[in-house]
């Protein structure tokens, strides 16, 4: 409408305007960032032991132990885009199985004597770790209180309450019903394994398609600018802080099936590997950018390298630091990659 | 006291500054004596602002020269130690004491090097003891009340010992009783020979205050008289220029309007803010509202479009009652929004160009299932970006990509992107360059041809000038409301609160009973 304007655009030659094709493409390059770190550590893993290159270490060892962790970084990645973070996760990967298990379990073996159905005590689970969400979510986006301090209030207070109810000690003599998500094993993959996938796949879809998900990229992008479109801030925050509690309940029951018992200890010192794996996956912690499909790469990567330390007979006391040394180096991968992209912008703005 | 008898305090002489190719101030001219009370006025880009910083010593004269004289007649150059500066914004941490403020980042120490609390303290009592304030120097500042504050910042100004108080827009966010009182210490300051520089927009305090004002218009000094003799009206000319300058200049809408009423606003108040405004808006009509900061027409704005609840009144679109502070609830009624800072609120700086303007009609572009549908979300920006010549490298760059001027088409787009009836913009043209202007308000012309009608919440004289009419608003309340083809000197005049236009003041009168456009 202005022939006047002089505008810095490129010419439609270099980018068309209806070039879906292109677009769809640095789309997925974006997604798949992190394709090449993978890639790479498939390739050092290969020959640091013949073991790791078998579909038996890859389901069994790598997928098998990243599906608790993937849950997890998912639920914080979904509360991280929406530009909130809640450190109160790996604590209801404990309290809530335990919870569960405490009212099933006879009071011989430690439970509360209730010995309940087990599918009403896995009910009375979800319910619980959505009061713990709505609390949290009340606190921090009715109130306004500082999301840190509160979650980490509630890291501490459930993680108390798990030690207090459990005594300290495992509960085990699960029934069935929750050996279930540990041992079973559809079409020959166990179902950890399916379950991750579903999760992500449907995250995925949610995020980038749903209108609610792409509502929690707004708001975590700019809250004054989502709420100015009509956005019900404070009602999608809450929602977040449920779904993550829930989500990460169910993280916490697939553990406890795993392993066949309900164990005090039971998610402690999680957080830090999520929060790693979803900023390795691309996940922003100033809220607004990031995909599940990168945050379940970090997951990934995360889960090779620490597969192949285990195989390199690195010694057990040493695997923590290496595993800390490997998450910096790779931070500081991420920050050169995204380097030239970043400048540009600045430039721009 | 004979004024004129005594020794000069601030002497500004032919001073010039330039930024790149703007020239702020050509030969600028100051002289106050000591003990004197002067008003420094001008409208926003005259040169105040940058005088003031040079009188601050945060910017260099290109030409001229400024001396301050301290006591005992040593030049003592600008800067903050020989002029206190008192800024509209408050300076203070409002979590410490009074007395702690008063000596941020000077504080006095014991002999072992620890902060040395009982001086601190009764420094403050005695530097506010002048004021008759003694009593709060341990008050936690957040607790006190607005003109206690500025008290407080007064003398963490003073408490370097100039004799020269600068104050920026004092009364701002002052009750009548805060005006009072502030005005009254002002007086008692000048008779212990405190020399006080007063820059204001609101002219009635002007004439309360100051012994004399020096008016500055496109850089230059255009008046200094003292207040005695003088009126509004003189200093309205004087700010404005000629007082029926650019009249023909100003062209509004395209053609007669209908006389159909869409947006009606009954009684609205907002806490002490706004204080029962009705208005009504046309078919196609634009109309500007104004006034000074603090006046009202931005809170009133911004409750129409669903930002803030009204706490009284209604606000209806075709009759029926928009429900008030919930912005979706607004945009379903028809209003689309445009704030005040596109970086705060306009658009999501991660989100794409093509996400970023169907932000508000998420729930009109889904597939069958649900989902966010990608073929309806880029066909609905494609109308948009092609009617509002939005220009992106493609509909999926971020945001934050784009140049100032195509992030305000972006806002502007997702305003209208819900085909509002109404829509209400704040500052739309604000940051923006000539070129982005022009094509903004070619845009908002091309609204109204299509018969929506836009209300304009903005202080800028070029967006006022494509409206239709323009409410000004004072205090909370409608003052004044003018046609298109006012003068400069009216909307001035009017704005500053003077009396001289003979404009209606009241927003019930019907449309017939104006004047006819141009």
């Amino acid at each position: 409408m202005s022939n006047t304007t002089v505008e810095t655009t490129s010419a439609p030659a270099i980018a068309p305007r209806r070039g879906s094709r292109s677009e769809s493409l640095t789309a997925w390059a974006r997604e798949l960032s992190l394709a090449p770190a993978i890639i790479l550590a498939i390739i050092v893993g290969s020959f640091v032991s013949p073991q790791f290159l078998t579909a038996n270490n890859l389901i069994n060892n790598v997928m098998v132990a990243s599906s608790v962790l993937g849950l997890l970084v998912i639920a914080e990645s979904i509360i991280l885009i929406s530009g909130y973070f809640d450190l109160s996760l790996e604590s209801i990967v404990g309290i809530a199985p335990m919870v569960a298990v405490w009212v099933v379990v006879p009071q011989a073996t430690g439970g509360l004597g209730w010995e309940l159905n087990p599918y009403l005590a896995i009910l009375i689970m979800f319910v619980l770790s959505a009061v713990i969400g709505t609390i949290t979510g009340f606190l921090v986006a009715r109130l306004k209180l500082n999301a840190f301090m509160v979650t980490l209030a509630m890291l501490i207070l459930l993680r108390g309450i798990t030690v207090g109810i459990s005594g300290g000690k495992s509960l085990s003599g699960l029934p069935p019903e929750f050996l279930f998500l540990g041992s079973a094993r559809p079409l020959g993959v166990p179902v950890q394994v399916w379950i991750l996938v579903v999760v992500v796949v449907l995250a995925a879809v949610f995020m980038g398609l749903h209108p609610v998900g792409r509502k929690l990229y707004a708001m975590g992008g700019s809250s004054a600018a989502a709420a100015a479109a009509g956005i019900k801030t404070t009602r999608l925050t809450m929602g977040i802080f449920i779904f993550g509690a829930v989500l990460a309940s169910f993280a916490g029951l697939m553990q406890t099936g795993r392993i066949a018992s309900a164990t005090a200890s039971q998610g402690d010192g999680m957080i830090f590997t999520v929060f790693a794996a979803a900023v390795i996956g691309g996940i922003s912690l100033n809220g607004g950018r990031g995909s599940m499909i990168g945050a379940a790469l970090g997951v990934l990567l995360l889960g090779i390298i620490q597969n192949i330390l285990i195989l390199a007979q690195v010694p057990a006391y040493w695997i923590e630091a290496i595993y800390g040394l490997i998450i910096l180096i790779a931070l500081v991968f991420n920050h050169f990659a995204t380097r030239r992209a970043r400048r540009g912008r600045e430039l721009l703005a | 006291m004979q004024i004129t008898d005594q020794a000069v305090a601030i002497a500004v002489e032919h001073v010039s500054k330039s930024f790149g190719p703007t020239r702020a101030l050509i030969d600028a001219n100051l002289i106050v004596r000591q003990g004197e009370s002067r008003a420094l006025l001008g409208r926003n880009g005259a040169g105040k602002s940058t005088l003031i910083a040079m009188l601050t010593g945060l910017l260099e004269p290109d030409a001229g020269e400024i001396r301050v004289t301290g006591e005992g007649g040593v030049d003592e150059g600008p800067g903050a130690d020989s002029i206190a500066c008192v800024y509209q914004k408050s300076t203070l941490v409002p979590w410490l004491s009074a007395a702690e403020n008063i000596s941020l980042g000077a504080y006095p120490t014991t002999s072992i090097g620890a902060v040395d609390w009982r001086a601190i303290r009764s420094r403050a009592v005695s530097l506010l003891s002048e004021w008759g304030y003694e009593s709060i120097a341990n008050r936690i500042v957040d607790e006190l009340p607005p003109l206690e504050r500025k008290i407080v910042e007064i003398c963490r100004a003073m408490s370097r010992g100039p004799k020269v108080l600068l104050l920026d827009e004092p009364t701002a966010g002052l009750d009548e009783g805060g005006v009072r009182e502030l005005f009254i210490q002002i007086g008692r300051a000048r008779e212990r020979g405190v020399t006080v520089l007063y820059v204001s927009h609101h002219l009635e305090e002007v004439f309360e205050v100051c012994d004399g004002v020096t008016v500055l218009r496109d850089g230059r000094d255009v008046l200094t008289a003292p207040t005695e003799g003088l009126t509004v009206d003189d200093i309205v000319v004087a700010m404005s220029g000629e007082p029926i300058a650019r009249v023909e200049a100003r062209t509004a809408s395209t053609g007669p309007l209908s006389d159909e009423i869409v947006l009606e606003v009954d009684g609205a108040r907002i806490g002490s803010v706004v204080q029962g405004v009705s208005l009504s808006v046309r078919r196609g009509e634009s109309v500007g509202i104004t006034g000074l900061d603090g006046a009202g027409h931005i809170q009133l704005a911004e409750s129409l479009a669903g930002q803030r609840p009204l706490d009284d009144g209604i606000a209806r679109i075709h009759g029926a009652p928009i429900r008030s502070g919930q912005v979706d609830k607004a945009i379903r009624s028809g209003i689309g929004f445009v704030p005040e800072d596109r970086h705060e609120g306009g658009f999501v700086p991660a989100l794409s160009v093509e996400e970023n303007t169907t932000l508000t009609i998420l729930d009109r572009i889904l597939t069958r299932v649900g989902l966010v549908s990608g073929s309806k979300r880029r066909s609905r920006y494609d109308q948009l970006s092609t009617a509002w010549s939005i220009k992106a490298e493609r509909p999926s760059q971020a945001a934050e990509e784009l140049s100032g001027g195509n992030q305000q088409k972006v806002v502007l787009a997702r305003a209208l992107a819900s085909d509002p009836e109404v829509v209400v913009l704040l500052h739309p043209t604000a940051g923006v360059d000539v070129t982005a202007k022009n094509s903004i308000y070619e845009t908002l012309h091309a609204l109204q041809a299509s018969g929506r009608s836009l209300l304009i919440a903005s202080t800028d004289d070029d967006d006022l000038a494509i409206c239709d009419r323009v409410i000004v608003m004072s205090h909370g309340q409608i003052t004044a409301e003018l046609s298109a083809g006012y003068s400069e000197h009216e909307l001035v005049s009017a704005v500053q609160g003077g009396t001289v236009t003979a404009s209606i003041p009241t927003a019930s009168t019907p449309p017939a009973a104006r004047a006819p456009k141009r």
